[in-house]
């Protein structure tokens, strides 16, 4: 059993929203296949004993082992024991890299595995990270885990772009840790439209001055599955500044859980927080618990959080209607037109594509 | 030029931290803890009926079995092997001011009390420690069929059997601990019940006052308003300040009938060594209509959440309220609503202000059923921080089971707004006055809702004393 994304700031335990638990006992059989489909110029990809060996740059890389996950403890330890080595990729100082790191995760029914994947953007570099994780059958079992840390340095920006395609039956942990120092600036696009069951679990520090952090989240969820996520945001650095916007659709007999909060620290003067969930239900049986939460330990701060869940509204609909749109239609429409807004996002037209097969077919 | 300096002051406690000493003579006492005899003194001194000790008796096995709260503010200085759970002055509650013990007297009066009933109360009943000294209900009121009278009376009385219909319905002792504590050790308190389709006009107010030091207040006001009946309810709370715990686990439980109306007001003033976990939860038929204005200014600890159950198709409910943290102080207020009938509506508006190291949370949860069908509900909470070692945190939960909701929330944490303070300075207001003006205007739409012209006490209150600069 594992206890993950646990509240920072707990409220009524009945409301059964401080945490979610995990009861599976989860035996890896190392299938599975990870592919990193390109290597542009100037970024560095090896593990830990490469690192080790002393024959590239890699060795300079700083341990970004301390940085705390989104999950928390019970899952940290998981994905140390699960996963023995360490997928780093290395952007080194100064490089622009323009071609995204692709890593393809093919996850088919029957497999069992985990991996750990550090990032590092040093001082003024820039990259985008693409990590995919996919299953040919819509209706695939299995388990998938992946620990992803990231350290963004002064002035570096790093495009973290996750999308989840797995198969219907899969139960997947996606755990993130990010710190961005200095003017660094993290950009964090999720879109989880596939998995039986996920859980997302993600905590970005804000240590530097003028640190940032911007996020967009789409998910779908349809039939049993389920979403339980956990953000944190925390937030040291003065004028640092985070964008959070999470959307997505239930349908059927799902279930989705968001936790956000926006942690203001004493110190982070002039700091600003901002946090936007948009939920659209789409029928009876769907469960939706939100909980956004505002921290202040400080006075010249700006924190907000604003929230929308429900049905279409009645104007839109109306709207639709009178341009000859069924109710359905006009829900289904209204839940792409999210989804599109966050796949939009990602700068790779492969990714795109497998995108827009999926959210086909999940529609049929 | 000399300049004039603007803040915003705490609340000025001078009103409510006097204090008479009290005799023992005086008074009758239980000894301090929670043991079964203690109980048992309790039930035998207020004279329950057989069920009523049951009940106590049950209640205090239930609060032996449950924890402490672990998500809230910290309440390890409350240790109940202090605290006196039952503290009655030797003086039977008395229906003509002037047959109230003259230390009594003047300290209701000191608190304007008996003058707001004069000019504005439709009745009052006054707490004094654990028990009622005085009551007292306008003719006209009673005319119309309206009983308003103490819990005690209500007992072991003609409503007997109305009250075991409802006490510790709502809340049952299992709810939490400091619930079970209460229905264990419950003492003093109103009871009110409005007939069908009666609209009383003018408001009834209760008003408890805890005098003694290391003392519980345990008061319980059940309230029944029936179809199509109408009133307001007006709850005050004081103490002064003693250098040891003193705690308030009161329990209000609000039965609102089809088309009613109730209105239910506090402020609430304990003294800031005051341990203040109450429970006040309402349900509501078809058509029904709970409003609660909520005004937390004292205590040192509050768990305060005022909770609506809209169980009645088209009912609805609003929630205003207003925390005032200072020194010393961690509020945790909000608010939680069921909603479980159609068409049912929600609304709530909240606003705090946290200066000189007071730290408040506001903490809600909205559950909308999956029977829930066209709720509609609207959550906007603002904090103001006045200085940066204050804290102030926003944790409102929302589970909705229906697709057929809309449910809109919004949330905003700031100091005062530096483009707010230039736009009034550019109108020729000075600094200092623009951040007062603001300040006050922060908490005008919430405050504007007290029923402040119905008792002087509650004038006192929501004064923030404007000059200078402010944070």
């Amino acid at each position: 059993m594992m206890r993950v994304n646990r509240l920072d700031s707990p409220t009524w335990n009945a409301l059964k929203i401080n945490d979610a638990v995990i009861a599976d006992d989860i035996t890896l059989n190392a299938s599975g296949k990870a592919i990193v489909e390109k290597i542009p110029a100037g970024v560095i990809i090896g593990n830990e004993s490469c690192k080790d060996c002393g024959g590239c740059d890699l060795k300079d890389a700083v341990d970004i082992k301390s940085i705390k996950c989104g999950m928390g403890e019970e899952a940290d330890a998981f994905f140390t024991e699960a996963s023995k080595d360490v997928l780093m990729v290395h952007a080194r100082k100064g490089r622009e890299v323009s071609e995204p790191v692709n890593i393809r995760y093919l996850m088919e029914n029957g497999d069992y595995n985990a991996d750990r994947v550090e990032i590092l953007a040093e001082e003024g570099s820039s990259i985008t990270v693409i990590m995919d994780y996919t299953s040919s059958r819509l209706d695939a079992k299995g388990f998938f885990g992946v620990q992803t840390k990231v350290r963004v340095d002064a002035g570096a920006t790093v495009h973290l772009v996750k999308v989840n395609l797995l198969g219907s039956d899969f139960l997947c942990l996606d755990d993130i840790g990010v710190t961005v120092a200095d003017s660094g600036y993290f950009n964090l696009t999720q879109m989880c439209l596939g998995g039986g069951r996920n859980y997302i679990g993600t905590a970005v520090s804000l240590d530097g001055y003028k640190a940032s952090y911007n996020g967009d989240m789409g998910y779908l969820c349809l039939n049993g599955q389920s979403l339980d996520m956990n953000y944190h945001i925390a937030h040291h650095g003065r004028k640092s500044g985070s964008e959070l916007q999470v959307k997505g659709a239930l349908r059927d007999k799902a279930r989705k859980n968001f936790r956000g909060t926006i942690d203001l620290i004493k110190g982070a003067k002039g700091a600003s927080g901002n946090e936007l969930e948009d939920v659209l239900l789409l029928s009876d049986g769907v469960a939706n618990k939100t909980l956004p939460v505002i921290l202040c330990d400080e006075e010249d701060v700006e924190g907000t959080h604003g929230a929308s869940i429900g049905r279409l509204s009645a104007d839109m609909l109306y709207y639709m209607q009178t341009r000859g749109f069924t109710k359905q239609e006009a829900e289904l429409l209204s839940t792409k037109a999210k989804l599109n807004s966050v796949r939009n996002l990602i700068k790779d037209e492969h990714t795109h594509g497998r995108i827009q097969y999926f959210m086909e077919e999940a529609f049929k | 030029m000399e300049r004039e300096r603007s803040e915003v002051n705490d609340i000025d406690r001078s009103l409510y931290d006097f204090r008479y000493e009290e005799k023992d003579e005086d008074f009758y006492k239980v000894k301090e803890g929670l043991t079964p005899d203690i109980v048992r003194e309790i039930s035998k001194e207020k004279h329950d009926p057989a069920w009523m000790l049951d009940f106590r008796l049950k209640s205090l096995e239930i609060y032996n079995e449950l924890k402490v709260p672990d998500w809230g503010p910290d309440i390890s200085g409350l240790n109940m092997d202090d605290i006196v759970t039952y503290v009655k002055p030797k003086t039977k509650m008395q229906a003509t001011w002037e047959d109230v013990p003259d230390d009594i007297k003047n300290t209701f009066e000191r608190l304007g009390i008996p003058e707001a009933e004069r000019t504005s109360l439709a009745g009052v009943g006054a707490q004094y420690d654990s028990e009622l000294v005085y009551h007292n209900v306008k003719e006209e009121v009673l005319a119309q069929g309206v009983i308003y009278t103490d819990m005690e009376s209500a007992l072991t009385g003609e409503y007997e059997q109305m009250v075991k219909d409802h006490f510790m319905k709502l809340v049952p002792p299992t709810d939490h601990k400091f619930a079970a504590l209460h229905g264990a050790v419950w003492s003093g308190g109103s009871f009110v019940y409005v007939p069908p389709g009666v609209k009383v006009e003018i408001p009834l107010q209760s008003y408890f006052r805890l005098n003694a030091a290391g003392a519980g207040q345990f008061e319980h006001t059940l309230i029944i308003v029936s179809e199509g009946a109408d009133l307001h309810f007006i709850e005050g709370c004081s103490a002064p300040k003693y250098n040891v715990a003193n705690l308030h686990a009161g329990c209000v439980e609000l039965f609102v009938g089809k088309n009613a109306r109730l209105r239910y007001s506090t402020i609430e003033n304990w003294s800031k060594n005051m341990y203040n976990l109450n429970t006040k939860r309402s349900i509501c038929e078809d058509g029904a209509t709970m409003e609660w204005v909520s005004g937390s200014f004292g205590s040192h600890v509050s768990y305060l959440y005022p909770m609506t159950i809209l169980k009645g198709n088209d009912s609805h409910c609003e929630f205003t309220g207003i925390t005032f943290a200072g020194a010393g102080q961690n509020l945790d207020t909000g608010t939680k609503i069921m909603q479980t009938g159609e068409r049912t509506s929600s609304f709530v508006n909240t606003k705090s202000i946290s200066k000189s190291g007071g730290i408040s949370t506001f903490r809600s949860a909205v559950t909308v059923g999956e029977r829930a069908k066209d709720a509609k509900v609207s959550i906007s909470c603002a904090s103001l921080m006045l200085d940066d070692i204050s804290r102030s945190d926003t944790i409102p939960a929302m589970d909705i089971r229906t697709n057929e909701a809309d449910v809109g929330h919004e949330a905003k944490i700031g100091r005062i707004s530096d483009d707010a303070v230039f736009y009034l300075m550019s109108r020729g207001i000075s600094e200092e006055d623009a951040k007062a003006m603001i300040v006050s205007g922060f908490a005008d739409n919430v405050s504007k809702e007290l029923p402040l012209e119905y008792a002087v006490e509650m004038n006192n209150l929501i004064q923030l004393e404007m000059k200078g600069a402010i944070g």
